[in-house]
C-alpha cells in the first residue's frame, strides 16, 4: 500500500511546480477572502465573483476536470496529476469539486458515460471550462428520498419535451445555467422504467425559482410550467433514467471520494491555544483534549474512507458499499462534531463572527450537523443502499455501478 | 410529585424498624458473602445455600411477595410496605426480585392473573414462600426472539398433555423445580391462536437438561421427550397462550419496574479513590471524572425509568411504552458502561480477582455488556414493541397489557 | 411515592396550555424565530397578568408563593412552543437572585416590579463564550467618589433585548465578585444582538458606566455565592422548559411518521425511522424524570446540588439530541424555517449554552458529590 498523495515522479514534480506557480499567480487578490463553505452566512459577492473567475481560469487549462478527455474540455491527464491539483488547491483552502456553486462534478461524469457523442460535444465543454453552473434537480415534495416516485412529467411534443411539475430543496442562491432534471416520460409506465434525464437550460420559459430559507442556507423550489425542452437534451435514452440515476447517485452518495483533508481540527486547536480560561489555555484542559482527540480520530477515519473511495473510483474498481458507508459516517461525525464544538467553544461555536476564527466558520459547522443530514437521501437511505450492496438478508449483492 | 421511597407514617416507620431488625438477625453469618450477580464466576455454593434459606424465611413472613393476597402466600401488604422491603433488602446488596435463582417474580403474577382458583391455591404458595425455583422456558433454537413460532408440541392425551420438543437458552446452573413453558397445543391452528402455557414439574420423566456455556455463564437446552403433564397444569386456557404471554412478556420486558439502585458507581468511585495513577488517585483525574459522570448520569436515568415503571404498575396505569424503553435503554447503558469500566480500570476490569474489589465484580459487569443484550428478546424486538405501542406509522398505538 | 401531578398543578398545566394555544400558534411562532423577533412585550404582559412571573416569590413581594414544581409545570407548557422572551431569565432567575442575596429594601423595591412585569431584570454573568466559572468574570467594578464605575463587555447575554435593567457580575478591585444592578438607560450601555445560530442573545457593553453604591446587590464580594444559590433553584425550571420542548417534538415527530407517506407507506413503518423515535423518547424521558426528581428535592428541602447540575446537563443534552433525532425523521422539510422544528433547533442550541454546557454541569455535579482533593 502507498498512502502518499505526493509520490512525485520527476514529471509530476514538474507539474506540481507549475500548478503552484500558477496558483500563486492566480490566487493573488484573494488573500482577504475566506473560502467559506457553500451555505455559510459569511459568503459574499466578491468571493463568489472570484470563485467563478478562478473556475474559468482553471477550466481554460483543463484543470477543473484534469482526467477528462481533451476534446470535451478536460486535460487528459493522469490520476497523479489530479492528486497534485487536489492537494495544491487544498493548500489554498479550496477544493476542485466545489470551486464555485455547481454540481458539474457529478453531472459531467454522468453525461460522459451516458450521453451521445453530439451531446458530449455540446454539453460538456462549457461545464468543464467552468463557464456554466448546473443544479441537480431531483427531489419532489411528495417523494422526498423516494426519487423514483417522480411526478414531474416530460411529454414528447414534436422535437421537444414539455415539462410540468415541481421540484424542491435544490440549488443555491445564484441562478443556474442548466438544470439536470429527473423527469417522468411515461406516466403510465412501471416504476423504474418511466424515467429520463433532461439537461434543461435555466433560462427556458416557464421556469420559476422560489427560494426556501433553510437551516443550512438558501435552497429552492423550482416550478415547471409547460417548459419546452429540445428532445436533443434528453440524456441516456427515454425511460432509461433509472440506470442513469444509478451512476449519478453513486457519485452523489460518496462514491466519488476525495483526497483533501478537513482543516477543522487544526483550527479548533488554534482556537484552544489562544483562548484562556481560568488563567490557562483551553488546550491545557484534559476534558477539552479528550473531546478534540475523539474529533480528530473520527475525522481521520472519514478522511481515509474518502481517500479509499477516490482510489477505487480511479482504478475503476468500485467499492461495494464504500460510497454509502462514507456518506453515512461522514454525516454522523459532522453531527457529533457540531456538539463537540459547542462543548469546547461554548457560545463562540454559535456565532459566525470573524473574531472567533478567520478561516473556519464554526457556526456553519454546527448548523450543518443537523442541517445536512438528509441532502441527497437520508441517513436511512444510505443504510438501505449499504444493506443491498453487502447483500444483508439476500442471497446476492447488488453491484456498485461503475462511474467514471 | 413525590419521589420518596420512605413514606414516614407511623405504621410504615414501625414496619421499617421491624424489617431492619429482622434483616439484621437473619443476615447474620453472611458478612463474608459477596452477593455476586447470578452468572458471576464468583458465585459459590455457600452463597447459594444462604440465598435459598433467606428466601424461605422471607417467604414464610409473606415478604417475598408482599403485595400478593395472603391466601396464596403473599403478605397482603401495600405498595409502601413493598418499598420498605425493597429498599431495606437493597441495603444488604440483594434485591427482592432475585433473592435466589428463580423467575417467580414473573411467573407468579402471570398465574395470579390467568390461573383458576384451584391452580392459584396449588401453584402459588410454594412459589411465594420461596420454596421452589421456576425457570421460564420460551426460546427455541429455530425461533429465537420469535417466540410465537413455537414448535414444542403438547398434545392432549386423556387427563394429560404429552410434550415433545426442545427449548434453549433457559435457566441457571441449579436444576428447576418447575418449568413455565410455552407450548403449541394446536399444530394446525393459526399463529397466535395455537399456544398454551404449562407449569411443568422439573422432575417429570422425559426431561433432559443440557448445560450451555455462554458469555454470561451457564444456561441450558431442555429436551422434552414424551413428557406427560397433568392437564390441570395448563394455565390460562388452551390455545389462549398468546394473551397470557402478553401479561408475561410485559413484565419480562421491563414493565414490572423496580426501585433498587445499582451500586456500580459507588463501588467504582471507591476503587478510583483507592487506586493511584500518575502520582495521584484516579479520582483526581479529570478524564476519569468525566467518564464517571457519564456512567452516573446514565445509570440514574435507568433507575428513574425503572422507578416510573414500578409506579405505573402499582397504580394500575400501564405506561404505553415504558417497559421496553427501560429494558432497551438499560441494556444499551450496560454495554456503554462495560467500555467505560475498561477505560477506567484497564486490565483490572477483566479479572475476577477479589483484590480488585471485594464487592463489585467488574469483570462480570464488563462481560454482561455484550452478553446480556438479547435475553428475553433482542434490542430490535424492544424497539419493535416500542413502535407498536406508540403507533408509529399506524393510526393508533397498541395498548399496554395490565399486569398485576 | 406519588409520581402524579397534584390537582393544582394540573390546573396550572391546563391554563398554560390554553394560553399558548391562543397566543402562540405554531405558524406565528415560526415567524418570530425566522425574524429573530423573540422579545414580545404584549405577550410578556399577558403572561405577567396570569401570574407566571415570580411564581416562586413569596406573596408579600408580589409573587405566588408557589412550589418549584408548580412553576416548572407552567414552564414545561411554555417550552412546548417554545415561548421566547425573558419569562425565565427575569421572572425566575433574577427574581430568585434578588430573593437570595438582596437586602430587604432591594427586595421590596425590585421583586414586585419583576413579578408584575414592569421591570425586566437580566443577569449578565460571563465575559466569554467558553466558560461559566467564576474566572470568566472580567468586567471591572472600580471605586470612585460616591459609587462605582462598571467597565467591560459581557459577550453573550440571553434575553438582553427586553431588559429594563441588568444585574451584572463584576470583578472588584480586591478580586471579589459583586452583583451590580444597572439601569438599561444608564449612559455607556450598548446592546448588540448576535448574528448566529441562536436566538435572543446579545453582546452587552458597559463602557465606564456609573453605578451608585446602593446598587450592589446584597453583600459586595458575595456575588458568586448569591448567583450559585439562585442557580441552584432556577435551573430545574429552565430544565422543565426544555422537557416541554422535547415532549412537543416527540409528539409531532410521532405524528409525522403516521402522515408522511414515502416508498408507498407511512414512514413510521420503517424500522430505521422507528429507531430514531426510540432514541428521541429516551432523551425526552431522561430529561423529564431527572428534572422532576430534582424539583422534588428542592421542594422537599433535600440536598439538591448534584441533582440540579445533573438535570441541566441531561435536559440541555436531551433538547439538542431530540432536535437532531427529529431532524433525522423530518429530513429536508424539517430544516425549513417555516417548520416548528426550526424554532426548537435554534432554542435548543441556545439553551445548550445558556448558564453552562452539559460538560460544565457534569463537572459541577461530580464536584458536588465527590469534592476534589479528598481522595
Amino acid at each position: 500500500m502507498d498512502f502518499n498523495v505526493q509520490a512525485d515522479t520527476q514529471e509530476i514534480s514538474v507539474f506540481r511546480k507549475e500548478v503552484r506557480e500558477w496558483l500563486q499567480e492566480n490566487m493573488r487578490g484573494a488573500e482577504g477572502l475566506r473560502w467559506s463553505a457553500t451555505w455559510s452566512t459569511r459568503e459574499n459577492e466578491e468571493e463568489y465573483q472570484f470563485r467563478r473567475k478562478l473556475a474559468r481560469e482553471l477550466g481554460e487549462k483543463g484543470w477543473l476536470f484534469p482526467m477528462f478527455p481533451v476534446e470535451y474540455g478536460g486535460a487528459g491527464l493522469t490520476i497523479d496529476h489530479q492528486l497534485v491539483l487536489e492537494t495544491e488547491l487544498d493548500h489554498s483552502g479550496i477544493n476542485l469539486a466545489a470551486v464555485f456553486y455547481t454540481l458539474a462534478r457529478i453531472v459531467a461524469p454522468v453525461i460522459l458515460k451516458w450521453g451521445t457523442e453530439e451531446q458530449k460535444r455540446e454539453f460538456l465543454p462549457p461545464m468543464l471550462c467552468g463557464e456554466v453552473s448546473v443544479w441537480q434537480v431531483l427531489t419532489e415534495p411528495q417523494g422526498g428520498s423516494d426519487i423514483a416516485t417522480c411526478h414531474t412529467k416530460a411529454i414528447k411534443n414534436g422535437n421537444h419535451y414539455v415539462v410540468d411539475g415541481q421540484k424542491t430543496m435544490v440549488g443555491y442562491h445564484h441562478p443556474p445555467d442548466f438544470l439536470w432534471t429527473l423527469v417522468c416520460t411515461d406516466p403510465s409506465g412501471p416504476r423504474h422504467e418511466n424515467l429520463s434525464w433532461l439537461y434543461i437550460p435555466g433560462n427556458s420559459d416557464g421556469i420559476t425559482i422560489q427560494p426556501m430559507s433553510l437551516m443550512m442556507g438558501i435552497k429552492n423550489t423550482v416550478f415547471f410550467d409547460h417548459v419546452r425542452v429540445p428532445a436533443f437534451n434528453l440524456v441516456g435514452g427515454e425511460n432509461n433514467g433509472w440506470r442513469v440515476a444509478n451512476t449519478h447517485l453513486e457519485l452523489e452518495h460518496g462514491g466519488e471520494g476525495r483526497v483533501g483533508a478537513d482543516p477543522l481540527v487544526e483550527r479548533v486547536v488554534a482556537y484552544c491555544q489562544q483562548m484562556r480560561v481560568a488563567g490557562a489555555p483551553l488546550m491545557e484542559d484534559t476534558s477539552i483534549r479528550d473531546i478534540i482527540a475523539d474529533m480528530m480520530i473520527e475525522l481521520h477515519a472519514v478522511h481515509l474512507f474518502a481517500r479509499r473511495n477516490f482510489w477505487h473510483r480511479y482504478v475503476r474498481e468500485p467499492h461495494p458499499y464504500g460510497g454509502a458507508q462514507f456518506r453515512y459516517y461522514q454525516r454522523m461525525v459532522r453531527l457529533r462534531n457540531g456538539e463537540r464544538l459547542q462543548q469546547i467553544m461554548g457560545c463562540d461555536a454559535l456565532v459566525p463572527n470573524l473574531t472567533v476564527n478567520e478561516v473556519v466558520d464554526f457556526e456553519y459547522v454546527v448548523r450543518s450537523g443537523p442541517g445536512m443530514l438528509h441532502g441527497g437521501g437520508t441517513l436511512d437511505t444510505d443504510r438501505l443502499v449499504f444493506a443491498r450492496r453487502v447483500g444483508l438478508g439476500r442471497p446476492t449483492k447488488e453491484t456498485a455501478p461503475t462511474t467514471i | 410529585m413525590d419521589f420518596s421511597l420512605s413514606p414516614d407514617t407511623p405504621a410504615i416507620a414501625a414496619f421499617r424498624k421491624e424489617v431492619q431488625e429482622w434483616l439484621q438477625e437473619n443476615m447474620r453469618g453472611a458478612e463474608h458473602l459477596r452477593w455476586s450477580g447470578i452468572w458471576s464466576t464468583r458465585e459459590n455454593e455457600e452463597e447459594y445455600r444462604f440465598r435459598r434459606e433467606l428466601a424461605r424465611k422471607l417467604g414464610e413472613k409473606g415478604w417475598l411477595f408482599p403485595m400478593f393476597p395472603v391466601q396464596y402466600g403473599g403478605g397482603g401488604l401495600t405498595v409502601d410496605h413493598q418499598l420498605v422491603l425493597e429498599t431495606e433488602i437493597g441495603r444488604h446488596g440483594l434485591n427482592l426480585n432475585s433473592v435466589f435463582y428463580t423467575l417467580a417474580r414473573l411467573v407468579a403474577p402471570a398465574i395470579l392473573k390467568w390461573g383458576s382458583e384451584e391452580q392459584k391455591r396449588e401453584f402459588l404458595p410454594p412459589m411465594l414462600r420461596g420454596e421452589v425455583s421456576v425457570w421460564q422456558v420460551l426460546t427455541e433454537p429455530q425461533g429465537g426472539s420469535d417466540v410465537a413460532t413455537c414448535r414444542t408440541k403438547a398434545l392432549r392425551d386423556g387427563d394429560h398433555y404429552v410434550v415433545n420438543g426442545q427449548k434453549i437458552m433457559v435457566g441457571y446452573h441449579h436444576p428447576p423445580d418447575f418449568l413455565w413453558a410455552l407450548v403449541c397445543t394446536d399444530p394446525s391452528g393459526p399463529r397466535h391462536e395455537n399456544l398454551s402455557w404449562l407449569y411443568i414439574p422439573g422432575n417429570s420423566a422425559g426431561i433432559t437438561i443440557q448445560p450451555m456455556h455462554l458469555m454470561m455463564g451457564i444456561k441450558n437446552s431442555v429436551f422434552f421427550d414424551n413428557v406427560r403433564v397433568p392437564a390441570f397444569n395448563l394455565v390460562g386456557g388452551e390455545n389462549n397462550g398468546w394473551k397470557v404471554a402478553n401479561t408475561y412478556l410485559e413484565l419480562e420486558h421491563g414493565g414490572g419496574g423496580n426501585v433498587t439502585e445499582d451500586p456500580l458507581v459507588v463501588r467504582l468511585v471507591r476503587y478510583c479513590q483507592r487506586t493511584q495513577g500518575d502520582g495521584k488517585t484516579l479520582m483526581e483525574d479529570q478524564s476519569i471524572r468525566d467518564i464517571i459522570a457519564d456512567t452516573l448520569i446514565e445509570l440514574d436515568v435507568v433507575r428513574l425509568f425503572a422507578l416510573r415503571n414500578f409506579w405505573c404498575r402499582y397504580v394500575r396505569e400501564p405506561h404505553p411504552y415504558g417497559g421496553v424503553q427501560y429494558i432497551y435503554h438499560q441494556r444499551v447503558v450496560r454495554l456503554r458502561n462495560a467500555e467505560r469500566l475498561q477505560r477506567i480500570l484497564g486490565y483490572d476490569a477483566l479479572v475476577t480477582d477479589l483484590s480488585v474489589h471485594e464487592q463489585a465484580d467488574f469483570e462480570y459487569a464488563v462481560r454482561s455488556g455484550p452478553g446480556w443484550l438479547h435475553g428475553g428478546g433482542t434490542l430490535d424486538t424492544d424497539r419493535l414493541i416500542f413502535a407498536r405501542r406508540l403507533g408509529l406509522g399506524r393510526p393508533t398505538g397498541e395498548a399496554a397489557p395490565t399486569t398485576v | 411515592m406519588d409520581l402524579r401531578l397534584t390537582k393544582t398543578q394540573n390546573m396550572f398545566k391546563r391554563a398554560a396550555a390554553d394560553f399558548v394555544k391562543v397566543e402562540a400558534p405554531s405558524h406565528i411562532v415560526t415567524e418570530w424565530f425566522r425574524n429573530k423577533a423573540t422579545f414580545l412585550p404584549d405577550l410578556y404582559r399577558k403572561a405577567a397578568n396570569l401570574g407566571w412571573l415570580g411564581m416562586v416569590v413569596p406573596e408579600r413581594y408580589g409573587g405566588a408563593s408557589a412550589s418549584f414544581t408548580d412553576c416548572a409545570v407552567v414552564f414545561e407548557e411554555l417550552g412546548r412552543v417554545p415561548l421566547p422572551g425573558p419569562l425565565f431569565s427575569s421572572g425566575v432567575l433574577s427574581a430568585l437572585l434578588v430573593l437570595e442575596g438582596a437586602s430587604e429594601a432591594q427586595k421590596e423595591s425590585l421583586l414586585p416590579a419583576i413579578c408584575s412585569g414592569r421591570s425586566i431584570v437580566i443577569v449578565a454573568i460571563t465575559d466569554k463564550g467558553v466558560d461559566w466559572g467564576t474566572e470568566s468574570v472580567e468586567t471591572r467594578l472600580t471605586n470612585t467618589t460616591g459609587g462605582f464605575v462598571l467597565d467591560g463587555t459581557k459577550r453573550f447575554v440571553y434575553d438582553a433585548e427586553g431588559a429594563t435593567s441588568f444585574i451584572c457580575a463584576a470583578r472588584m478591585e480586591n478580586g471579589g465578585i459583586a452583583l451590580v444592578l444597572v439601569n438599561r438607560e444608564s449612559p455607556g450601555i450598548s446592546i448588540t444582538p448576535h448574528v448566529g445560530f441562536m436566538v435572543s442573545v446579545a453582546e452587552v457593553r458597559f463602557d465606564r458606566v456609573k453605578v451608585a453604591a446602593s446598587s450592589v446587590l446584597g453583600e459586595a464580594g458575595a456575588g458568586w455565592q448569591i448567583l450559585d444559590g439562585a442557580l441552584q433553584k432556577a435551573l430545574p425550571i429552565l430544565c422543565a422548559y426544555q422537557v416541554g420542548a422535547c415532549q412537543e417534538i416527540f409528539d409531532f415527530t410521532a405524528e409525522y411518521t403516521r402522515t408522511r407517506v414515502v416508498f408507498g407507506q407511512p414512514i413510521g413503518r420503517f424500522q430505521r425511522v422507528q429507531d430514531h423515535c426510540v432514541e428521541l423518547s429516551i432523551h425526552l424521558d431522561a430529561a423529564r424524570w431527572v428534572t422532576y426528581e430534582a424539583l422534588w428535592k428542592l421542594d422537599s428541602g433535600l440536598p439538591a446540588a448534584a441533582g440540579v447540575h445533573e438535570a441541566k446537563a441531561v435536559a440541555s443534552e436531551a433538547y439538542y439530541q431530540v432536535c437532531n433525532f427529529s431532524h433525522m425523521v423530518h429530513a429536508g422539510p424539517g430544516t425549513d424555517y417555516g417548520h416548528p422544528l426550526m424554532a426548537h433547533s435554534l432554542m435548543a442550541h441556545t439553551l445548550y449554552q445558556y448558564l453552562g454546557t452539559p460538560l460544565h454541569h457534569k463537572r459541577k455535579m461530580m464536584d458536588a458529590l465527590y469534592p476534589r482533593g479528598k481522595g
